[in-house]
Formats: C-alpha cells, sequence, structure tokens
C-alpha cells in the first residue's frame, strides 16, 4: 500500500535528528577509538598495539590493578548496599528512614571525582579528622600501622562512599519485592533467619544482585576522576594511564593509548554482555 | 664546542646587519633616482620598518624594543603554560607583566608538567590556545628543539647567560636555577633533618615526599640525582639513588604521595625533597607548618629550567617581550625573590644590582658553588635508568 | 494490631550506612574551618579565600552555563524524538534504549579519547569548535546526560497517553507545534524537570572530558585548589557538594510522585 509506505518513511524523518546527533558524537568518536587501536604507525592494520600493551608489564599491571579495584568495591559495596537497603525497607523501619536514605543516596552517589577524593583527604588522609582522632583519643596511629589512603586500599574506601548508594538505589526495587508474607510464611513454618535468604531471599534476588554487580564494577572500573584527585597520576590503573598519555603524549604512537581504551572498552562491553539478559531475568520478579 | 656556538652567534648578528644596511642603502639610491630625494626618508623608512615589523626577529637585540612592545600590545595577548604562582615567583612576575604592558596573559594547566607542555604545543597546533612560551626542564627542551617545536630567538641579554645554560642555536635559553633541598614542618617535626644520611632515621615514619614521581617529574628525578650523588653515585651513575629511595621505602620512611603546596599546607608531607626555591616559598606561604628548608650537604644537585617560544605561537610579538622581559634586571630580581638563582646572576652581581636583602634570604653561597649541571647525555642516561628500575624497586 | 518494631540488625546496619555517609562531610566542614595560621579551629578565611577568588566565580559561572545550555539542547533534541517514538514508531523504542546503554561501555574516559580523535585529528575541525567549551563540551554533555535524560523522559511519556491526547488535540485543529508545546509538553513537565535537574548535576560535577581537553570549568579548578591550597580545597569541595545536594533536593521535591529510580543512573558520571 504506497499510501502507508509514504507515511512510514516520512515517520523516520522525525528521529532524524537523534540519529544524526548520536551518530556524529557518540557513535563515530567510538568507532575512531575502536579502529584506531588495531592501526599500525605506518598506516594499514595490526595487532601490533594490542600485543604491545599486553606485553607490557607496567599497563599489566594496571589493568590488573583497575579490574581488581572494581571487584572489589562492586562486591563489598553491593553487599553493604543490599544489607543496608534491606534494613532500610524491610517491614519495622519506619517509612521516614527509608526516603531520607533515598535522597541521600541520590546524592552520595553523585558526590563523586574530584571533591569526594578531597573529602577522604580531609578524613583519612595524614592530617585528617579521623586519622588524628583515632591518635588522640585511641592512640592508633593508622599510618604507622601501614595503611595509606595512597594506595589502591584508600582508593577502594573512597569509591565505596559512591558505590554503596548507588547499590542501594539499583537493589531498592528488587528488595521491594520480596513480600514480606514470604519472611512470615518462612518463619512461621520454623525456619531460621538464614534459611529464610539461603532458600528465598538470595534466589528471588540473585538476577538483579548480580546486575547490580555488575553495574557497580562497570562504574568503578571506569572511574577516572575520584582515583586522579586522590593519586594524581602516582596509581598505576587504566584510566590513569589513558589520561596520562593524552596530557603528555607519554606513548610515542598514538594508536597505543587507543588500544588501551580499547581494552577499557572490551572489558565494559563483556561487563554489559552479562548485564542485559540479567536485567530482563530481574525484571521478572519486580511488580 | 662553545667556541663554535660563540662564532656562529657572531657571524649571525653580522648578517643581520648587513642585511638591513644594504635593504636601506637600496630602497634610498632607488628613490633618490625617482627624484624623491626630500620625501623619501619618511614613507620609505616606515615602509621598510613596517616590513621589518611583519616578521617577528629573531635577535633581540637588533629590534628596537619600543617595536616589539608595540607590536606586542596590538596583540594584547599572551598563553602560558604550566607556570604555578608560586613557583618562582612566576605569580609576581605574570602579574608585573600585565600591569607593565597591559597584555593579559592566560597561563593553562598551572600545574603541568614539562612533558605536558611540549605535548600540548603539538596538540594544540593553530589553535589559538597554544602556548606562546614553555618553561621546560632541560631534557624536554633539547627534545622540543629537536622536534622544531620552538622558534629561535636570541633576547637582547642572550651573551651573558652562561654557556652551560642555553642553546647555541638560539632555541632555549635558561631562566633561572636552584638546587635540591630538603624542606621539614616544624611543627610536626622535631628534630630537622638535614642530609640524605639523616632521612633514613626511624623517627621519620611516614614522613618523606618527592614532589611527583621520578617518572613523570622533573623535580622527582632531580631528587633521586641528589640521592645518587649522596651515595656514591654521580651526575653520570643514577642507580645508588634509586636504592636509596628503595632503602627509604624499606624503613617505611616514604610518602608515595606526590608533594604539592597542599599537602604541605595540610601536614600530609611533613617532609618534601624538592627544588630550594619551592620549599623556601613554602615557609611565607604557610606559616602554620613553620617550614624551614636545607641544602644536603652529602647530596648537592642542581639544574636549571628553560624557557622557549613555540614556533607556531598565536602571539609571537608578545612571547618574544615575554622573554625581553624575564631576561631584563627586572624579570630576572623577580625569580631571585622567588628564591632561584637567575640565569644572570653573576652578571647582576658583579653589576651590584642585587639588593642584599635578596641575597640574605638563600641559603649559604658555598653550597651553591658546588652545583654542576648533567649534560644531555647524562639527563638522558637518568631518564632511561629510572624508567627501567623505579617501577621494579619502588612499586607502583 | 501493634505496627512491628524495627529490628535491631536493622539498627545496626543503618546506623553503619549514616556514619559511612556522614563522617567523610563532617570531616570535610572541619577541615575547612580550620585556620591558616594556626592549623587548627576555627575560622573561615578558607571560605573567604574561595569567594575572593575571581576565577571561582569565572569558571562556576561557565560550568553552568554549560549546564544550561545541555539541558536545553538535550530537551529540544529528545523530547520531539522521544515523542515521536511513542507515538509512531513504537518499534524503535528498545533501539534507543539500547542506544542509551552505549554510555555504559563508552565512559566519559574513553570517549574523550574519540571525541579528540575524531574532531581533532580525522576532520580537522575548526578551531572554533574545538577551542570553546560551549561547543565542543556541550556536544559531548549532551551525549552524557543521553542515557538519564532518555530514561526519564521516557517513564514520563509511558505514564501518559499520547495517542488519545495527541488525536484530541489534533480533531480539535491544533497544529504539531501546538500539539507539542501545549498539550504534550505539561504532561511530561515532571519527566522534562528530573532530566534537567540530573543534567545539572551532571555537568557541575563533570571532570574527566573538561580537563582532557582542557578547559577551565568549576571541576577543573577544585581539582587545581586541591593541588595548591589545604583548607581552601576543604570549603571549595564541600560547596560543589551543596551544589549536588540542591539539584537533587530540586528533583526530589519536583518528582515527589514518582520513584527517584531515575536519580540512580548519574551516579556513573563525574567519576
Amino acid at each position: 500500500m504506497p499510501g502507508r509506505r509514504r507515511r512510514r518513511s516520512l515517520a523516520w524523518l522525525g528521529v532524524l535528528p537523534f540519529f544524526a546527533y548520536t551518530t556524529l558524537f557518540l557513535i563515530l568518536p567510538s568507532a575512531q577509538v575502536m579502529i584506531g587501536a588495531f592501526k599500525g604507525e605506518a598506516g594499514g592494520y595490526t595487532f601490533g598495539n594490542i600485543v604491545d600493551i599486553v606485553q607490557t608489564p607496567n599497563i599489566r599491571h594496571a589493568y590488573r590493578q583497575s579490574i581488581e579495584i572494581s571487584l572489589v568495591t562492586a562486591l563489598a559495596g553491593g553487599l553493604l548496599g543490599l544489607l543496608i537497603a534491606y534494613a532500610a525497607i524491610r517491614e519495622g523501619t519506619p517509612r521516614w528512614i527509608r526516603s531520607a536514605f533515598t535522597t541521600f543516596s541520590g546524592v552520595a552517589a553523585n558526590f563523586g571525582g574530584i571533591p569526594l577524593a578531597f573529602a577522604f583527604i580531609a578524613t583519612l588522609g595524614t592530617v585528617g579528622i579521623v586519622t588524628q582522632f583515632l591518635t588522640n583519643v585511641f592512640g592508633i596511629d593508622i599510618y604507622a600501622n601501614g595503611f595509606s589512603l595512597f594506595t589502591k586500599t584508600g582508593v577502594e574506601l573512597a569509591y565505596l562512599y559512591f558505590q554503596i548508594p548507588l547499590m542501594f538505589l539499583v537493589i531498592a526495587p528488587a528488595v521491594d519485592g520480596l513480600r514480606t508474607e514470604w519472611r512470615e510464611a518462612s518463619a512461621n513454618l520454623g525456619s531460621s533467619s538464614f534459611q529464610y535468604w539461603w532458600h528465598i531471599g538470595l534466589p528471588v534476588l540473585f538476577p538483579s544482585l548480580l546486575g547490580a554487580v555488575i553495574l557497580l564494577f562497570g562504574n568503578a572500573f571506569a572511574a577516572y576522576a575520584t582515583a586522579y584527585g586522590l593519586t594524581a597520576s602516582g596509581l598505576n590503573l587504566v584510566p590513569i594511564l589513558i589520561g596520562a598519555d593524552l596530557r603528555g603524549n607519554v606513548y610515542a604512537n598514538p594508536h597505543e593509548g587507543q588500544a588501551l581504551a580499547f581494552g577499557m572498552f572490551a572489558v565494559l562491553a563483556g561487563m554489559m554482555l552479562l548485564y542485559v539478559p540479567l536485567q530482563r531475568r530481574a525484571s521478572r520478579w519486580a511488580r | 664546542m662553545e667556541e663554535y656556538q660563540e662564532q656562529e652567534y657572531e657571524f649571525l648578528r653580522r648578517l643581520e646587519e648587513e642585511k638591513v644596511g644594504r635593504k636601506t642603502l637600496l630602497k634610498r639610491g632607488l628613490v633618490a633616482g625617482a627624484g624623491l630625494t626630500v620625501m623619501s626618508l619618511s614613507p620609505a623608512a616606515l615602509a621598510s620598518r613596517k616590513k621589518a615589523l611583519a616578521d617577528p626577529p629573531t635577535i633581540g637585540r637588533l629590534a628596537k624594543l619600543s617595536d616589539i612592545v608595540a607590536a606586542a600590545k596590538k596583540e594584547g595577548k599572551l598563553n602560558t603554560i604550566a607556570l604555578p604562582p608560586d613557583w618562582a615567583n612566576y605569580g609576581e612576575i605574570m602579574s608585573t607583566f600585565q600591569a607593565k604592558y597591559g597584555i593579559k596573559i592566560t597561563n593553562d594547566n598551572p600545574n603541568g608538567s614539562s612533558s605536558e607542555e611540549n605535548a600540548a604545543i603539538v596538540a594544540l597546533k593553530g589553535d589559538p590556545r597554544a602556548p606562546d612560551v614553555v618553561d621546560v626542564n632541560p631534557t624536554f627542551a633539547v627534545d622540543g628543539a629537536t622536534k622544531s617545536l620552538y622558534a629561535k630567538y636570541y633576547t637582547t641579554n642572550f651573551r651573558k647567560v652562561p654557556r652551560a645554560m642555553k642553546d647555541g642555536r638560539g632555541f632555549w635559553v635558561g631562566d633561572y636555577w636552584g638546587a635540591v633541598s630538603i624542606g621539614v614542618s616544624k611543627s610536626t617535626v622535631s628534630n630537622v633533618p638535614k642530609t640524605f644520611a639523616d632521612l633514613l632515621k626511624p623517627e621519620y615514619k611516614g614522613k618523606v615526599a618527592l614532589n611527583g614521581s621520578p617518572l613523570t617529574s622533573g623535580s622527582g628525578r632531580a631528587g633521586v640525582v641528589a640521592a645518587a650523588i649522596a651515595n656514591g653515585g654521580s651526575l653520570g651513575n643514577t642507580a645508588p639513588g634509586i636504592d636509596w629511595f628503595a632503602k627509604l621505602k624499606a624503613a617505611g620512611n616514604w610518602v608515595p604521595v606526590p608533594a604539592t603546596p597542599q599537602t604541605v599546607a595540610s601536614g600530609q608531607t611533613p617532609i618534601v625533597i624538592d627544588w630550594d626555591y619551592l620549599n623556601l616559598a613554602y615557609t611565607k606561604e604557610f606559616p602554620s607548618v613553620k617550614w624551614v628548608t636545607n641544602i644536603p650537604v652529602d647530596g648537592v644537585y642542581g639544574a636549571h629550567y628553560a624557557q622557549a617560544v613555540n614556533a607556531d605561537a598565536p602571539h609571537p610579538w608578545a612571547a618574544r617581550l615575554w622573554q625581553e622581559f624575564l631576561y631584563s634586571d627586572q624579570g630576572q630580581l623577580l625569580f631571585l625573590k622567588g628564591f632561584s638563582h637567575p640565569a644572570l646572576f653573576t652578571d647582576m652581581v658583579a653589576r651590584k644590582v642585587v639588593p642584599n636583602a635578596l641575597i640574605k634570604a638563600l641559603p649559604d653561597a658555598s653550597l651553591y658553588a658546588k652545583v654542576r649541571f648533567q649534560s644531555v647525555k647524562q639527563g638522558n642516561d637518568t631518564k632511561t635508568v629510572i624508567k627501567e628500575q623505579w617501577p621494579a624497586k619502588m612499586g607502583s | 494490631m501493634r505496627r512491628p518494631r524495627i529490628s535491631l540488625s536493622a539498627v545496626v546496619w543503618l546506623l553503619v550506612g549514616a556514619a559511612y555517609f556522614m563522617i567523610p562531610l563532617l570531616a570535610t566542614f572541619l577541615f575547612s574551618v580550620r585556620d591558616a595560621q594556626t592549623g587548627k579551629c576555627c575560622s573561615l578565611g578558607a571560605y573567604g579565600v574561595i569567594l575572593h577568588d575571581p576565577e571561582f566565580w569565572t569558571t562556576i559561572r561557565l560550568s553552568f552555563r554549560l549546564a544550561l545550555e545541555t539541558i536545553v539542547i538535550s530537551l529540544l533534541l529528545f523530547v520531539p524524538t522521544i515523542y515521536w517514538v511513542h507515538l509512531r514508531l513504537p518499534r524503535l523504542r528498545p533501539v534507543i534504549g539500547f542506544m542509551a546503554l552505549i554510555p555504559f561501555v563508552v565512559p566519559p574516559i574513553i570517549l574523550v579519547v574519540g571525541l579528540l580523535g575524531f574532531f581533532k585529528d580525522t576532520l580537522h575541525a575548526p578551531f572554533w569548535y574545538l577551542g570553546n567549551p560551549n561547543y565542543f563540551l556541550v556536544t559531548a554533555y549532551v551525549i552524557l546526560a543521553f542515557p538519564y535524560v532518555f530514561f526519564s523522559l521516557d517513564a514520563g511519556f509511558r505514564a501518559i497517553d499520547v495517542h488519545t491526547l495527541t488525536e484530541a488535540s489534533q480533531s480539535l485543529g491544533a497544529s504539531w507545534r501546538t500539539t507539542l508545546l501545549r498539550v504534550i509538553l505539561p504532561n511530561i513537565k515532571v519527566a522534562a524537570l528530573s532530566g534537567a535537574f540530573l543534567t545539572l548535576a551532571i555537568v557541575m560535577g563533570e571532570f574527566t572530558i573538561a580537563t582532557l581537553s582542557a578547559f577551565h570549568t568549576f571541576p577543573t579548578y577544585i581539582q587545581y585548589i586541591n593541588e595548591t591550597q589545604a583548607y581552601p580545597a576543604a570549603a571549595v569541595s564541600l560547596m560543589s557538594f551543596g551544589i549536588t545536594w540542591a539539584a537533587m533536593l530540586s528533583l526530589l521535591l519536583i518528582g515527589r510522585r514518582r520513584r527517584v529510580g531515575a536519580a540512580v543512573t548519574i551516579a556513573e558520571v563525574g567519576h
């Protein structure tokens, strides 16, 4: 039917600006990086850049550290976020507590980057408020005992500040879906709290939990500003390496920096491939 | 080597002089021949001067300062990069320049490194935001000259700058130098360490920092070379320095935090191995930490920084005026006020133009007399050795 | 029946959560009121240093302006698009939804590499574009805001009956423009405002792209202060937090009815 076809082709015009914009400012620049990673310095295509970065111990170390920090903060943030969300949402807790935590999570999840880095320096730095409090009141000098904010551990602590709230916000709808009747029924049948979680709670939450943890992982892996604010290129992480390359042309071959970015993309895309089907399964329970 | 540089400079100078003479003669001859003798001088002179102004000069001494000032004022702006206001008094230098000539300075990336400065010249090529002038450490100055990033410019006082501090071809000139020092916060540390040997003592656990990682920071690298000199190494042998830092780390005294004015002010890095002009400036800047500075007698090492003009500078006349200003007595004294040794220090002392108070503010001259700069090869060797050994021995 | 009481374990975890959130903020505040001369409490000098710094005002004004421009362009671009998709091309919704996930695999640190490489090296874009934050940064920020604005608007459009409204309006003789402006827009006001406030928070906190493409925005200013001043750094960090908080509070107030699920997503950006 010619009339319908004409209407349909006109309809596509309506979304043209959107696709044009995203193509120009998202798709093509991304392609530039992905394709550039495989370009040789003298032209032509090659795996050489990828081979180079895989063979450089410093870069391997950066990937290892980035993945480690992301994993730790995703799991720790996931667990703590879940515990706090459950505590705030479950039966018995006043409604206002849930509202307060939701609001604050919305803010804290967004309070990242440079200001957060300094907030932690003011808290746990060598002359931070908490550091001095522990020394003056409890006589514990954490720095003398080996702790330092400017290491992997410090970065992990700082990341948790936005990971936990993010987890809270993401898992809240799923926790909502845990019917109180199930808890009551399980209690009536004589099972303990642990049994409830092991047989009912966690299995129901599992897809959402896994999806949320993956989200947290990606969030930490891609973080640049917070790590930079804390250690200013001192810590070996992939985003820091990419940043250093952009600022100071550290690698003689510009395609090496793009190869680094491609490596990041590969990790994140892998995460994405796991996340999408999990989200679909999770939405089954959310009603 | 130095003879050749001297000769080349003389040769170029004479060539310039001759060129000007010939052109003027030719013009006058033509105009006289056209019978306009009386009226010839003004428009012809103006025309020839205008033509000379169109291309910025290579040799400052041959251009009139007022011409440079006028052309620079017409440009109206100057782009600088990586000049922290509290680094060798650059804050006052920039504000004095702006007030004196009415030229607005835009200072990009104040805490940037020398490698970022050269990278910016490349990355921003053709962009009106590109830096007009850079102040880089010697290895990057040589690097930039090799890569044709800089324009040739002999400042008026070029001849007075010590040979060891300049590029004979005119691509870069040393502007000031300093020595590695140990800065200490007396409000945190009661027993002030004065030498590299002192720093290994257990009472300084978790307190000693560098101004940045030696992998990327020039002053960080200098700290390693100074440590090398203090431990059996030399300008050409950097490895003992890395070993010393490994010892510092093993003793638990090393803080992997790059020292910044903020970490000094907050007390996070109570002991900092850094350039003397930086440490000396902290005393007045942050009174609450009671900062004191000492040059370590066991490891005396100094280095200079170098000025260069971007070959593609968006404001070439302003760039050259900046150079003239920095190497004038006024500019050099401002560097001295910032606790650094300006390039023309010896010359100014000989001419007795240095106020006594400024000299007194610096540590003992006998220590500075020991300073020798690294050669280009030594500098590159240091970089290589640090790149190979630092991550392995110090971790990252 | 008596209302069930809050359990002990819940109290414990809530206190842990509250402590973890509050302590860094409190510490930053205490740090910011230290006196520069003595290093101890109490003085507002640090705030004075920031407020008297002209660079503070320049950068915060610029960031705010960039945020407004990003919001305007985002709404201009996405509202008609999503409206059109809901109305005529429902099969495109999952496609756009999928595209909204792309920023997850191309985070700001990668996007900036791509943008600089594509526009500078490949297209040799003119300097009035590359060197002007109102062009280069805003076009990038619209992409950063895209997923969050999309989810907000999408939810808003799902909540109203687009077809009925449109048909009713057109049967009464209204043009497309009138329909969009005077019928549809008021109905998705809440969603649009949610998207706007999220975008504001994103742009005011975005550091990565700004610093790596050599612009001077508010977050890059905060980092500069972080490196050069101690107590003012705490002051300006707290001010930045205050701005985020104000944006989120506005979001909450206008979005009373809807779940603040959309707020989730901003977390990624700015880290």
